[in-house]
């Protein structure tokens, strides 16, 4: 086997490479994931390419990675048992916006900056994560069931249709996209079910080791005419507690979440100085609601939200106080709308690199009202291990109506610093497994926490390797990540 | 009619001799049909079985006991709650086991996380009511608030409620479902404790298996828990009113209203849905069936026939109404500007309101399936579509078309065009065709006419529901996908290598085109010369 020239013969010379600096690139990520190298890297342009590069693993036993964006996070794309990079970055295309069906369909190389300015050309919006990385892959953070901020809308995720290249070389459309003479078909791939199993739902969170999705379409939303944005100085989170479970079932708000002032102070500085700034003068917890004047009558809808608000406030949360401005720094609110409808620009550093440099996200799903206890443990954690608790990120995230919300923990350290990183892995993984026991639900399971995950869930683990082995019965689709 | 008798005995250790049965008049009573959906057709005839005996389990453990009895013994079985899905849910194949999830009965509601946890034999109007007690709403599907729950969300679960959350599946979160195999599988947050709140898997979902568009019949195990999310709805209980079958809910029109408007034409009924999900408010949207109308305004076949024939093909043609919820989900002020809006969109569109009543004689209720015998004592969903609503729109006269070349025996409905309907806030366009038909007659024509529309749906390019669990396996499977068919088929061989698991699923409507004479003129598409069936099923099908 010759990994280049069979490579080439599929996807052209000039989109194969085997060059060292270039496989460096690949070997680590941002996470602790230990570094190994890829054999090479290939750039496929079509969908038929991949297909051919995804029998010609099997062919020769030979690990892919398929990879879509330039950062990688969660160590899912370092090459564990070696392998060829699928680096799916030519698939780059806003393939079609229909702004009457509200979709848009687009490569898995399009970045966060480019659909939410194409959309943005159209007057519309996606839902979206808290301030993604803008040359991240949108399909991927979809696929990655990244939770967005807006919490509104019952039917929770945008994603609908797939194309995707199943580990055997069939390139299969799911949901309604998988109708005949797609997408020159009535059928427009608004139906993210089916056809017969709802594929979709293998392929989330499945880190590349179900296929490799070539394109997605998301749901859009008009963008609102008018917005207000409201925050809430909190002590402790569970002071907004009975709040959010008081107003989001009521479809208050297009935003919420509730960060502590780190995080806070992460996403509003443009300096390690001026983080030092904002944290030391924002309060413990903010909350940050914002509603919104759609299409139609911005001002009335705007007025009910505001209204209800009012008499909730007046009537049965005293303690709780919504300002038309950042408590601390006044100046910088109308900012923040900015910050939840827009990615993340290249051109500045992101945000959680501000504070150290360096970061790690412990994320997982529970119920609100649970969120407070996770924080004690932390704190806990972080008293034995001698970790200072007021440098971790908080941030909790609302989900459909508050039925339940993602907690998220940012460690933010200096990457230089090996002691700084090393206390971070220990403290990361303590809080893992401490949370894991007091019933925190990791759905997206990376690195070394899968295992301990999986074990506990034998049934399901069972139940996922046999599915595993009929779509890829040669284990070549990104091998040494889930269960797999 | 008779299981093998040491299966039988060993079934009878599990649950007592009270809930199992080969009593013939027992087994009588679970014969598919006379009266129920899909009855009288040919599948019916052909396909399903007397049960050779019942059980009725109580718990998860019962079941995984029977299943690995059935295992052991190669007994076929099917998992059946309350039946609504007439012949597809009942035995196909001689001396099958019904497992009959009545007795698991327990639900239990988390009022603060919106979602509400239920074993498979509670049916709809349970939990409704319970809901509106805590201030939310569950979605009923078209099956009616008479069927199970959990059987509705395996499979269909559909309803004018899914404008705010479309996809039944999405309503699924943590559910445990017993393999045919007998081992258990926990699914979403069940999968890693005990609270079965969030539906994703730890990585992948498994959720992915148990349905597709519509559902796996059962053929994939049996699912004995399940969390459903419910929806928040608004503080005023609706009142039951009126003495059954003439019964209604009562509404706070300041809370809840259904407004009907007449449009000017189709295109503006089609404008309306797109405008009222794009302005992102009410709680549903849809444009029924006009003979609904008169459905709804008779109390007895006859007299519906007096109303229906009224009606000539320009009046149907000519009639636009579109019919829309309003929910104060907030408040009153919300209400009020909803309507403000929606009266905005109908204005625009050149629409008038119409005098409404002040009640919810169906939806919110029991989506009343009943009155769909009214008429010719059969019924079924042809299909639905669901895709946006340039597929949506399009397809009232796709059906028409075909239709009209099988009535008689289907129906005569002055050409009505169908239901259609908004989900997921206009995302969705949806689109059902019903199609009914009096079983004295010769029906062989309905056979052929839910074949036919598979092939116009793949000949048109359109995106129809009833793919894998109605519709030959073998025709729909190379156009969509293409090929999920064989990943179907793959999937049974892995989980169910014995094929015991209410079989011939999901090959049985291939299975029945090979068996009946007059589908031989419809078919045309290709099919393996043997299906892939195993020995044993073989050997019981007599093959």
């Amino acid at each position: 086997m010759d990994i280049l020239k069979d490579l080439a013969a599929i996807a052209g010379e000039k989109f194969v490479t085997c060059d060292d600096s270039v496989l460096s690139e690949y070997t680590a990520d941002l996470s602790f994931t230990k570094a190994s190298k890829p054999e090479a890297v290939v750039y496929p342009g079509t969908a038929e390419e991949v297909s051919k590069i995804v029998k010609w693993a099997n062919e020769n036993n030979m690990p892919l990675i398929p990879v879509s964006s330039p950062i990688h996070l969660y160590g899912t794309t370092v090459p564990k048992q070696g392998g060829v990079i699928v680096n799916m970055k030519r698939f780059d295309e806003v393939l079609e916006i229909d702004t009457v069906n509200r979709f848009v369909r687009f490569g898995v190389g399009v970045s966060w900056e480019k659909l939410t300015s194409e959309l943005k050309k159209e007057g519309m919006r996606v839902i979206m994560p808290l301030a993604p990385r803008g040359n991240r892959s949108v399909a991927t953070d979809h696929l990655e069931r990244e939770v967005t901020t807006s919490m509104v809308y019952d039917y929770g995720e945008p994603t609908q249709s797939m194309q995707v290249v199943f580990p055997n070389g069939d390139i299969f459309r799911t949901g309604s996209a998988s109708a005949p003479k797609f997408p020159y078909s009535p059928a427009r791939g608004a139906n993210p079910a089916g056809p017969g199993l709802d594929f979709y739902r293998l392929l989330q969170c499945a880190q590349g080791t179900m296929g490799i999705v070539t394109w997605m379409s998301l749901k859009i939303q008009s963008i609102p005419r008018i917005d207000k944005i409201k925050f809430a100085a909190l002590d402790k989170l569970d002071d907004a507690s009975g709040f959010l479970y008081r107003i989001l079932p009521r479809r208050i708000g297009q935003e919420c979440l509730v960060l502590n002032n780190v995080d806070l102070a992460a996403l509003l500085a443009s300096d390690a100085e001026e983080f030092q700034k904002y944290k030391a003068g924002l309060p413990h917890y903010t909350l940050i609601l914002t509603i919104s004047g759609l299409i139609r009558r911005p001002e009335e809808k705007i007025a009910y939200e505001e209204h209800f608000l009012s008499d909730v406030m007046r009537n049965e949360f005293q303690n709780i106080v919504l300002t038309d401005t950042l408590p601390g720094f006044p100046g910088a609110s109308n900012k923040l709308i900015d910050i939840l409808r827009s990615a993340w620009s290249e051109s500045r550093p992101y945000w959680k690199n501000v504070p150290a440099g360096a970061y790690q996200d412990l994320f997982f799903i529970t119920k609100p009202e649970k969120a407070e206890c996770f924080v004690e443990i932390m704190k806990d954690i972080c008293g034995k291990r001698s970790y200072t608790f007021e440098s971790i990120g908080i941030y909790k995230q609302p989900i459909e109506h508050n039925r339940a919300c993602q907690m998220m923990f940012t460690f933010y350290y200096d990457a230089e610093c090996e002691k700084s990183a090393e206390a971070v892995k220990a403290v990361y993984r303590d809080a893992f497994e401490a949370m894991h026991d007091a019933g925190a639900y990791f759905t997206r399971p990376y690195g070394d926490m899968a295992e301990r995950l999986y074990d506990r869930a034998a049934s399901y683990t069972a139940a996922l390797k046999k599915v595993k082995t009929l779509f890829d019965p040669n284990n070549v689709m990104n091998p040494g990540n889930l269960c797999f | 009619m008779s299981i093998n008798i040491h299966a039988y005995k060993a079934i009878e250790a599990v649950v007592g001799s009270n809930y199992i049965t080969q009593d013939p008049v027992d087994c009588e009573g679970y014969r598919s049909g006379p009266g129920g959906y899909e009855s009288g057709t040919g599948y019916e005839r052909v396909m399903t079985k007397l049960p050779g005996a019942i059980v009725m389990p109580r718990t998860t453990e019962d079941v995984q006991k029977i299943v690995k009895i059935c295992g052991r013994y190669g007994l076929p079985f099917v998992p059946y709650s309350t039946g609504f899905y007439g012949p597809r849910s009942h035995p196909h194949v001689e001396n099958e086991l019904i497992i009959d999830m009545k007795r698991m009965r327990d639900f239990e509601i988390d009022e603060k996380h919106f979602f509400i946890t239920v074993q498979p034999g509670v049916i709809y109007s349970q939990i409704q009511q319970e809901c509106f007690e805590k201030g939310a709403y569950v979605v009923i599907g078209g099956g009616g608030a008479q069927t199970s729950a959990v059987a509705n969300l395996l499979n269909d679960g559909w309803s004018p409620l899914s404008f705010r959350v479309g996809l039944p599946q999405r309503r699924i979160l943590g559910m445990e479902v017993v393999m045919p195999d007998g081992e258990l599988v926990k699914m979403g947050s069940l999968a890693d404790g005990d609270d079965p709140f969030w539906g994703e898997g730890i990585g992948p979902d498994l959720r992915g298996i148990m349905r597709g568009y519509t559902g796996l019949l059962g053929c994939l195990g049996i699912c004995t828990k399940m969390a459903i999310k419910t929806l928040p709805f608004q503080p005023v209980i609706p009142e039951p009113t009126g003495i059954s079958p003439e019964t209604t809910l009562a509404l706070d029109p300041k809370r809840v209203r259904w407004i009907n408007f007449t449009m000017p034409s189709l295109e503006s009924i089609e404008q309306a849905h797109i405008m009222i999900g794009n302005a992102e408010i009410g709680g549903a949207v849809t444009k029924v069936p006009t003979f609904w109308r008169a459905i709804a305004k008779a109390e007895c076949k006859e007299e519906f026939w007096d109303i229906w024939q009224k009606e000539t093909e320009e009046s149907v043609a000519n009639f636009f109404l579109v019919r829309v919820l309003l929910i104060g989900y907030t408040s009153e002020e919300q209400m009020e500007y909803d309507y403000n809006v929606l009266c905005d969109i109908i204005e625009e569109l050149g629409g008038k309101e119409r005098r409404t009543k002040p009640s919810d004689e169906s939806w919110f209720k029991n989506a009343d399936s009943a009155g769909m015998w009214l008429m010719t004592g059969s019924y079924v969903s042809v299909d639905y579509v669901m895709d946006t609503f340039t597929q949506a729109f399009k397809q009232g006269p796709n059906y028409r078309d075909l239709k009209a070349q099988y009535t008689p025996p289907l129906m005569p409905d002055c050409k009505d065009l169908g239901w259609f309907q908004s989900c997921e806030m206009g995302h969705l366009g949806y689109y059902e065709y019903l199609i009914y038909w009096d079983q004295r007659e010769d029906t062989n024509g309905m056979d052929q006419f839910y074949v036919e529309s598979a092939k116009m749906n793949i000949q048109n390019g359109c995106y129809p529901a009833l793919l894998s669990s109605h519709q030959p396996l073998y025709l729909t499977g190379p156009a969509y996908g293409p090929g999920y068919h064989e990943w179907i088929l793959d999937l049974k061989a892995v989980f169910d290598p014995l094929w015991i698991c209410h079989p011939p699923l999901p090959l049985a409507h291939d299975e029945f085109v090979k068996r009946a004479p007059w589908m031989q003129e419809v078919k045309n598409w290709e099919t393996p010369e043997e299906f892939p069936y195993p020995e044993n099923l073989k050997e019981r099908m007599k093959l």
